[in-house]
């Protein structure tokens, strides 16, 4: 042996030891890193929604109508009046009536129990109510006509408005119950208490969610033990987990991706239209989208069916009103005709016989397929003349210039969270809201009855109005509702999907 | 040795105090209310200013500043408006990941590179040279969060072989180390050749073979420990590389860690959580660089602090 290299006794164990260790080190790190992210519990629902839980507090802003939240609140939290299909089902609340125009009378179930074992009260649910009107968010118009709420005893709660209010019992969905004493508690969080068939046992903001089943639910055990909700970014990694079995339950499938869980074995896949749809709306106090005539000519030159069709195949369907056709209050109107010659003339009758540059500001993330709608729509209107130019944004910036007027047209999806078109046509069309520079007094006229309505054929006749001015006075293209799409694995029974993209869980069980 | 750390750490105090000022103005700089993106576009303007005092944005931007350096000092970054709780805590829960994953990185980068570049210093312009020499260049190429997709699209749907996403098991972190690690293997490959070739001619190595010592015992023996200086300044460098280019692998593999949080803190304007983040990262580029000069002292006992 040689003592070139070496660089003395001292040097060569040291230099071992270190090798050694480095060895084993690495060694260790990649078994630790084997562990990173928690095992779903044995039978366990493993469902992946497509947008991320940052959230579980019933109260906070930023999730008051964020789906993903909604998904996990609705398993954890009860509600007065919980949706069933198309309609209102009692839950916390076996019955309640309207007394006069301005009060409702709530009586609530009895023998409900919080996850801490504490009973459900009247008290709770005024706590909460108060609390809720307290927080700025998305749901504040539901609330801002609810004047007082009391507990004449335990079991019956009592609502006053300042008018006729005939969506509350849509609106109180959305009314999540907690403890009194946990309204304003941070922990909720992370940690919320509710009376839900499920409760939390671990959450990572953005990343899974774990519900544990809770056993003295009043409505009934849920059929499996645990759902863990991963939140999978990547389309195609969600897609092969789907394929693969790591997941039970996978929606919404974009368009694009059916065909790839179609027909895979062990996978069904099953499709319901959404309350979500896409609109591009045109800013009515901007020339020169302030003339109708203008508005009806970018409308009559795009060929909806055909762009539905090309983009989205059976994840789309077209739209006939300014709300998907699953939305009470929806009301059918005749779909604009294509007829680029038709656009064309009214262009010039409007002084814009040579057409005219605008722009298009969309973000992204807004819905599956944005970039390339708006493509397709910015070709059609290519064809009579007009330019547009767009302008995929950051959402931080699209909300920004939205909330200022600062945009010609702009693409988005939208969702009735309620599922009542009362929460998007009664919220964003009046002139007082101004969300599109848009201002008719007669529609404002028509949305105050019909907010003050009660559910039934002359409130239904009110909104349908409210639906063909919207749609004939253009201020908007409505291209598309979306179809969610579901993937699930063939052994999973009871699964009903939902329009609303949150499907009841509990009910799910396994063959 | 005292002092050199001492000097070390200094100079790390003021890249973290650089880097966070930087990340301080870019964030606020960049377009997009967070007041906005908390309550959303249905709220009043007295609505939007409650949230602002709430979380300090109508202060002017130096007293931000200001307050932000008050906290730091104290250990608090501020709260996480999306997530709620500590922003830092919310980064430090994630980094393990992070770390677990750069790591597992790392060595399969050293266990396959080393190996690779002394086969490839032994015949060098042979075939296995000219191949590795070619694959790190297309390795560093490829953009990493396409390779993922690949790999995902190969291992986990056609061939069913490995999980795609986090599922708890022990193989699903081969597909995310594999990503993070493929551009490197040819780039350690090709330094340990070169570094190999060049100590391989030296008189050390000349005098081994005129006493006749194999030629494999003196490329992994002598020569080995004398490239060792210059490999272990590399795998420095690329455990900092690992960390910050795990910003998008996670993404791609639903990795629980530091950087699928920043990615999402970014697009939703937490600047708390941006800044924690950031910080995290800096510190552990500072730890590693220090690290690899403590690292030159072990492997090397002639050097000096001055050398290093």
């Amino acid at each position: 042996m040689t003592g070139t290299g070496r660089t003395g006794g001292r040097g060569r164990p040291r230099r071992r030891d270190f090798l050694a260790m480095a060895g084993l080190g690495g060694a260790a790190v990649l078994l630790s890193g084997c562990g990173v992210g928690s095992a779903a519990p044995r039978g366990a629902l493993r469902a992946a929604f497509g947008q991320p839980v940052t959230d579980l507090d019933p109260y906070n802003a930023a999730t008051a109508v964020d789906e993903a939240s909604l998904i996990v609140k609705r398993l954890v939290f009860d509600t007065l009046v919980r949706r069933e299909g198309e309609e209102l089902a009692p839950g916390l609340a076996t019955d309640w009536r309207r007394e006069g125009d301005t009060r409702w009378v709530f009586t609530l179930r009895r023998g409900v129990r919080f996850h801490d074992g504490s009973e459900v009260t009247a008290g709770d649910v005024v706590a909460c109510l108060k609390h809720t009107q307290q927080v700025a968010s998305a749901q504040t118009p539901l609330w801002a006509t609810v004047t007082g709420v009391q507990a004449p005893d335990d079991h019956t709660v009592v609502f006053t408005t300042d008018g006729p209010l005939g969506s509350l019992p849509v609106n109180l969905t959305l009314l999540f119950i907690v403890p009194a004493r946990l309204v304003a508690d941070p922990e909720q969080k992370r940690s919320p208490v509710g009376s839900g068939p499920f409760r939390v046992t671990d959450f990572t903001p953005s990343t899974s969610v774990e519900l544990a089943r809770f056993d003295d639910y009043w409505g009934g055990r849920a059929e499996l033990p645990a759902v863990s909700m991963p939140y999978i970014a990547e389309t195609s990694t969600a897609i092969t987990a789907l394929r693969n079995g790591d997941v039970d339950l996978l929606w919404p499938v974009p368009p694009d991706q059916l065909p790839e869980v179609t027909g895979v074995s062990g996978v069904t896949v099953e499709t319901v239209p959404s309350w979500t749809y896409y609109f591009n709306w045109f800013n009515c106090s901007r020339k020169p989208f302030d003339n109708p005539d203008v508005r009806r000519a970018l409308c009559q030159a795009v060929n909806v069916p055909q762009i539905v069709e090309a983009l989205f195949g059976r994840g789309g369907k077209q739209m006939r009103a300014p709300i998907p056709e699953t939305v009470a209050g929806f009301a059918a109107q005749q779909p604009w005709s294509y007829d680029p010659d038709g656009a064309r003339r009214l262009l010039e009758q409007a002084g814009l016989g040579r057409g005219f540059s605008t722009s298009m500001m969309w973000f992204d993330a807004t819905g599956p397929l944005s970039r390339e709608l708006a493509q397709a729509l910015i070709s059609a209107w290519a064809d009579i003349g007009v330019t547009v130019e767009p302008q995929s944004i950051e959402k931080a910036m699209w909300l920004e210039r939205l909330n200022t007027l600062d945009w010609d047209m702009n693409l988005q999806t939208n969702t009735v969270t309620t599922g009542d078109a009362a929460f998007t046509i009664g919220r964003l069309y009046t002139s007082e809201a101004n969300r599109l520079g848009y201002a008719n007094k007669e529609l404002d006229a028509v949305l105050a009855r019909a907010a003050g309505a009660p559910e039934g054929a002359e409130r239904d006749a009110l909104y349908g109005d409210a639906c063909g001015t919207i749609w004939s006075d253009a201020v908007g293209l409505f291209p598309v509702t979306l179809v969610t799409g579901y993937g699930r694995a063939k052994e999973l029974t009871g699964f009903t999907p939902a329009p609303n993209n949150q499907p009841d869980l509990a009910v799910v069980g396994r063959r | 040795m005292g002092a050199f750390l001492a000097k070390r750490l200094a100079q790390a105090v003021v890249v973290a105090f650089g880097a966070l000022t930087l990340v301080f103005l870019i964030v606020r700089v960049v377009p997009g209310d967070p007041a906005k993106l908390i309550v959303g576009p249905d709220a009043s303007a007295e609505q939007l200013e409650s949230v602002r005092a709430d979380f300090g944005l109508d202060d002017p931007l130096w007293r931000q500043y200001v307050d932000h350096l008050a906290g730091i000092v104290r250990g608090d970054l501020g709260d996480s408006w999306r997530l709620g709780g500590s922003a830092l805590s919310n980064t430090l829960d994630r980094f393990p990941a992070t770390l677990s994953l750069s790591l597992a990185a790392l060595v399969l980068t050293v266990a396959v590179g080393i190996p690779l570049g002394m086969l490839c210093a032994r015949r060098p312009g042979k075939l296995l040279d000219l191949v590795v020499s070619t694959g790190s260049l297309a390795g560093q190429a490829i953009p990493s969060f396409w390779l993922g997709i690949v790999l995902i699209l190969i291992f986990a749907r056609q061939l069913d072989w490995l999980p795609a996403t986090v599922d708890g098991s022990p193989a699903a972190v081969l597909l995310p180390a594999v990503t993070l690690s493929l551009p490197f293997i040819g780039w350690l490959a090709r330094l340990v050749r070169s570094s190999a070739l060049e100590e391989g001619g030296k008189d050390y190595a000349r005098t081994a073979r005129a006493k006749g010592v194999g030629e494999g015992t003196i490329q992994y023996v002598h020569v080995g420990r004398n490239i060792a200086i210059p490999v272990v300044t590399v795998l420095g460098l690329l455990m900092g590389n690992f960390i910050a280019n795990a910003v998008i692998i996670e993404v791609v593999f639903s990795w629980p860690g530091i950087g699928s949080l920043m990615v999402d803190a970014i697009t939703n304007r937490d600047y708390a959580v941006v800044e924690a983040a950031i910080l995290t990262i800096t510190l552990a580029y500072i730890v590693l660089n220090l690290l690899v000069d403590v690292v030159y002292f072990v492997i090397d006992p002639r050097l000096t602090p001055e050398d290093a």
